[in-house]
């Protein structure tokens, strides 16, 4: 199977939904033929689909967000791109009151088909404004749906039915994931919400990873491997809806678990994963759940500060290592 | 003046008792002499009565409770007389307290799915936790197979208390059983005669026996062995609430008549539950039958604090030889169990060659 | 320049609708039938019905939480807003949005939105989104003096602006946002001067002269029409009673009210209808029973309706 990035993955869902569905656009910052998108996912769009349909926009996200929300309830399926993750906060309203709660407000009488791509994640030194992940904010927003695929073969099936989805959809991408390679097959596919995937197939211990922790999870269990301990990877790629079954049912399986994400320990992704885990599963666990994490911090800039502040593969096998007995 | 109703001491070994049934309310008023509860100890049911009138103002012990001997019942006051301030005992913590348990959820549940009590496990996980595989490895060493529960029976009453005394006599008593067996030809003459039963006959036998071998007519107390004056024997008497052993007092002094007579009215209060404290109390021997149930011989448990117990068994027309000639003769079986802490080997046997003797000529036994 | 007599007799009647459907309001929520608070649009009714005049079905509007009377301009169905604002299930929005929450997206009424500024950036895209499907629809969005002042405000005209959206920017200014005289929070007087630091024409009239308002809005969505972008319609107007339900608006000096209480925007069109000898006295009072009668049957629609069930609150959270 031919090897593609997860950007070129992106970019090709974009066209083939855009070629599909004449509804679908594109608006953001720098995302037209001058720069191609700061991550350079809309490279070559604009000069396809023409000016119109792939648009630059002022430097105004509440504008941004509201009016994909204004073209979304009147039949259009807007990608919004939001430049970082961190940014979504000057759209706060339009995503969390707006896009979010429209459908619910007005008894059902409409939807809000529109997708927000951003970047989440740190690991290039450009600190505490541009490396955040802030997955947790959104899963705690009815209305909005939050997708966080690892993978290229991941990236595009999911981006294709978040376009497709008539609900709001934030789609967390991952500054460093956008040049790694994986399989994506050359005939059209599309990845259902609401599904994990068991990324590696273990028996002593479940982790569970999101976004680039997954690959950081994986190498871990190359390490754990030759010591012995047989890991579990499971990677939600949805966390609205989150597939609890796939997650729990590894958890019987293996009766340890460690979730990792890269954002803030309090009240983060993995604590949510974890009060899941142990409302449904509790009589299955052998350890207590373990969670790593970013410390409470805001991340910084120097690369020894940073480097201390994502986790890594050394914590995860430490994490590991406390649970497996 | 309040006046405390306390559970009695109704024998010396009494520790507990407990409450069957109370005929008085609360706030009830009460006559002196009056039954106001009825407890159970030691397989006897007894009446307390009112130790003065009044109200009987307060209960602290409803039906089916426990209660140590000198534990507060009720209390009866005078008509406006206060209740006064009880300092109820607080029951102390039983010794033991189930201490907390440190183990993981999945070695909790699995566990639990066995019936497995996690005091007895060993863990291995962090602090000594217990974790699944050590409740795997425990239930593969201690459990290999264990079959199916049909029915389950709590052990209460009158079955718990007998169940604690077999226990007690056989953990203190080491159990030495001597068999011989008895030509009853002549027994069964007599048996015709006067209209008694066997098992009369064997009592006053017995009784007989004991006056000429008094050793099995004591009781071991700490190091000393107490040989009684009495000779009160007990029978062991089945119920549908479970064994008791009514006792015929002084049973050398009694005619056969008298014992029969007495036996037989113990054994209907018996059937129907009215044993009196004084009925099952001071025996110092006891005779057990099975033969109607077609034992042959076996080996009795002592009734504490008993020196020794007769096993009787079934009488069967067998094939003796007497005088090198082979004759059918009705045979039975005597087991006598004894303590060997009192009594050896010798002494006992010649005990049993002696009832044997008595009941192969019963002659002095009329009278 | 006048509009058509059909049109001038529907915007009296929809005037009068408001104004009663409001005082109606007021009264409910004095028996203890509206659950949380009203924000009354009683006093500003010119200047929803002088825009609404010149918008078709498949128009859009935008609404505040100030929204009855737009609502009731673009021809939302009185039952159903009256049994929303008594959170019955019958209302438009199964009793889940309430006053501050109407909505009816089969006549274009996108949304009442209860975030000042909030539904600014949303009328944006319902244009961006005429624009690329290539129509002749046009948006109206509604917002207070209050509103001016939020980035949504700002982000949303200079993006309309550049892209020459069909958007027509209402801006209500009654003076007050909340208990905040507009004089306290922004140095300039007529909030339409700020069009031109978009680049878009800006005007301002008498809001509470409907057809001065019909005649701005008349231009603007002609200039819409011919994708020449947006304008911002500035339209002085004053609310009769106070911010909310609660509020006696204390903070408005009795001349000031007085005052503006004189220029009631619907006696002024009565008059003006006699005067044009568009009407007879005889039909303005019919018309004026009319819509009594139209009143009664919404609030009584609306008393008689039951109650969502409980387990509704689950449901529409996701398409």
């Amino acid at each position: 199977m031919r090897e593609i990035s997860y950007r070129d993955a992106l970019r090709e869902a974009l066209r083939e939904e855009m070629l599909r569905d004449p509804t679908v656009f594109l608006l953001g910052e720098d995302i037209g033929r001058y720069w191609g998108g700061a991550f350079k996912v809309t490279k070559g769009l604009a000069e396809e689909f023409g000016d119109e349909r792939v648009r630059d926009t002022p430097i105004s996200e509440s504008a941004i967000v509201g009016a994909a929300v204004g073209a979304a309830i009147t039949g259009m399926r807007p990608v919004a791109e939001i430049m970082f993750g961190d940014l979504t906060t000057l759209a706060m309203d339009q995503i969390a009151n707006q896009a979010a709660k429209i459908r619910y407000m007005f008894g059902g009488q409409t939807k809000v088909p529109l997708v927000i791509r951003t970047p989440f994640g740190g690991g290039v030194n450009i600190a505490a404004h541009h490396s955040q992940c802030l997955e947790a904010w959104f899963m705690h927003v009815p209305g909005l749906q939050v997708a966080v695929p690892s993978t290229p073969y991941d990236a595009k099936g999911l981006l294709k039915t978040a376009i497709r989805n008539d609900n709001p959809v934030i789609f967390c991408e991952h500054k460093l994931l956008y040049p790694i390679t994986g399989p994506v097959p050359e005939e059209e596919y599309t990845l259902p919400f609401g599904e994990a995937d068991i990324k590696r197939e273990g028996s002593d211990v479940t982790i569970v990873a999101t976004l680039y922790m997954v690959h950081k999870a994986l190498n871990a269990t190359e390490k754990l491997e030759e010591e012995g301990i047989s890991a579990e990877v499971v990677d939600p790629r949805t966390l609205v809806p989150l597939d609890k079954e796939t997650i729990i049912n590894s958890v019987k399986k293996t009766g340890r678990v460690v979730i990792v994400s890269e954002d803030c320990k309090t009240a983060g992704v993995s604590a949510e994963i974890a009060a899941v885990i142990a409302e449904e599963a509790l009589d299955y666990l052998d350890a207590p759940i373990k969670r790593v994490a970013n410390p409470d911090v805001p991340i910084p800039f120097s690369p020894p500060l940073e480097n201390f502040v994502i986790p890594d593969e050394n914590r995860i096998i430490e994490a590991v290592k406390q649970v497996v007995y | 003046m309040a006046v405390k109703i306390v559970m009695p001491r109704l024998s010396l070994t009494m520790k507990t008792g407990s409450v069957v049934r109370w005929y008085k309310g609360e706030g009830d008023k009460v006559e002196k002499g009056e039954p106001i509860v009825e407890v159970l100890t030691e397989k006897v049911t007894y009446d307390i009565e009112a130790p003065e009138s009044g109200i009987l103002r307060k209960i602290y012990a409803k039906e089916g409770d426990e209660v140590p001997v000198n534990g507060l019942l009720a209390i009866i006051t005078k008509p406006d007389e206060p209740l006064p301030e009880i300092e109820v005992e607080k029951e102390k913590p039983k010794v033991g307290v189930k201490k907390r348990v440190l183990a993981s959820p999945a070695a909790k549940r699995l566990a639990r799915e066995h019936g497995i009590d996690l005091t007895q496990i060993v863990g291995t996980g962090p602090e000594g936790r217990i974790i699944e595989a050590d409740v795997r490895r425990y239930i593969e060493e201690k459990l290999k197979y264990k079959p199916k529960v049909r029915e389950v029976i709590p052990l209460t009453g009158i079955k718990k208390v007998s169940a604690e005394r077999v226990a007690r006599s056989t953990r203190e008593a080491p159990h030495c059983t001597l068999c011989m067996e008895v030509d009853m030809t002549q027994t069964a003459r007599l048996k015709e005669t006067l209209d008694v039963s066997y098992t009369d006959i064997i009592v006053k036998a017995v009784a007989h026996a004991l006056k000429e071998h008094r050793i099995l007519n004591s009781t071991l107390e700490g190091d000393k062995i107490k040989v009684f004056e009495e000779i009160n024997i007990g029978v062991a008497t089945a119920t549908p609430q479970g064994l008791v052993v009514p006792v015929v007092k002084n049973a050398d002094k009694k005619s056969l008549s008298e014992i029969s007579a007495e036996i037989k009215a113990l054994a209907k209060k018996a059937r129907e539950g009215k044993l009196e404290q004084n009925d099952v109390l001071g025996g110092t021997f006891t005779v057990t039958n099975l033969g109607m149930y077609g034992v042959e011989f076996f080996t009795p448990i002592i009734n504490p604090p008993e020196a020794a117990i007769l096993g009787v068994g079934k009488i069967v027309q067998k094939p003796v030889v007497e005088e090198n000639e082979v004759k059918v003769k009705p045979m039975m079986m005597l087991s006598l169990s004894f303590d060997h802490r009192i009594v050896d080997g010798a002494p006992a046997a010649q005990f049993l060659a002696r009832i044997k003797e008595i009941l192969e000529n019963p002659s002095v036994l009329s009278g | 320049m006048n509009p058509p007599r059909e049109k001038l007799v529907e915007m009296y009647r929809k005037m009068l609708e408001i104004r009663q459907f409001e005082e109606k309001v007021y009264e409910l929520y004095g028996q203890n039938l509206v659950p949380g608070t009203i924000h009354l649009y009683a006093g500003q009714e010119a200047v929803a019905v002088g825009v609404c005049a010149n918008l078709r079905r498949e128009d859009y509007i935008v609404s505040t939480h100030r929204g009855h009377g737009h609502c009731i301009a673009k021809g939302a169905d009185l039952k159903r807003v009256m049994a929303e604002i008594l959170g019955k299930k019958t209302g438009y929005c199964k009793g889940k949005g309430g006053s501050m929450h109407i909505a009816d997206f089969s006549i274009g009424i996108l949304g009442a939105t209860g975030v000042v500024g909030a539904g600014i950036p949303i009328a944006v895209g319902a244009g961006l989104s005429i624009k690329l499907r290539g129509t002749d629809q046009v948006v109206a969005c509604f917002f207070g003096d209050g509103a001016s002042n939020q980035g949504t405000f700002h982000e949303g005209i200079n993006m309309a602006a550049i892209w020459r959206l069909p958007v027509l920017f209402v801006c209500e200014n009654n003076l007050y946002a909340m208990g905040t005289r507009q004089s306290r929070v922004m140095l300039i007087e007529n909030i339409a001067e700020r069009a031109s630091a978009y680049g878009i024409p800006g005007v301002t009239v008498d809001g509470n002269d409907v057809l001065a308002v019909y005649e701005a809005a008349e231009k603007a969505v002609e200039r819409a029409k011919r994708g020449e972008g947006p304008t911002l319609i500035e339209c002085k107007t004053y609310r009769h009673k106070g911010h909310s339900r609660m509020d006696p608006a204390t903070y408005r000096p009795k001349e000031e009210v007085e005052f503006w209480l004189k220029k009631d925007p619907i006696p002024r069109f009565r008059n003006k209808l006699s005067e044009m000898n568009v009407l007879s006295e005889e039909e303005l009072r019919e018309i004026e029973t009319e819509v009594s009668r139209k009143i009664e049957e919404a609030v009584k629609f609306a008393l008689e309706s039951p109650y969502p069930e409980p387990e509704e609150a689950l449901k529409d959270v996701y398409a």
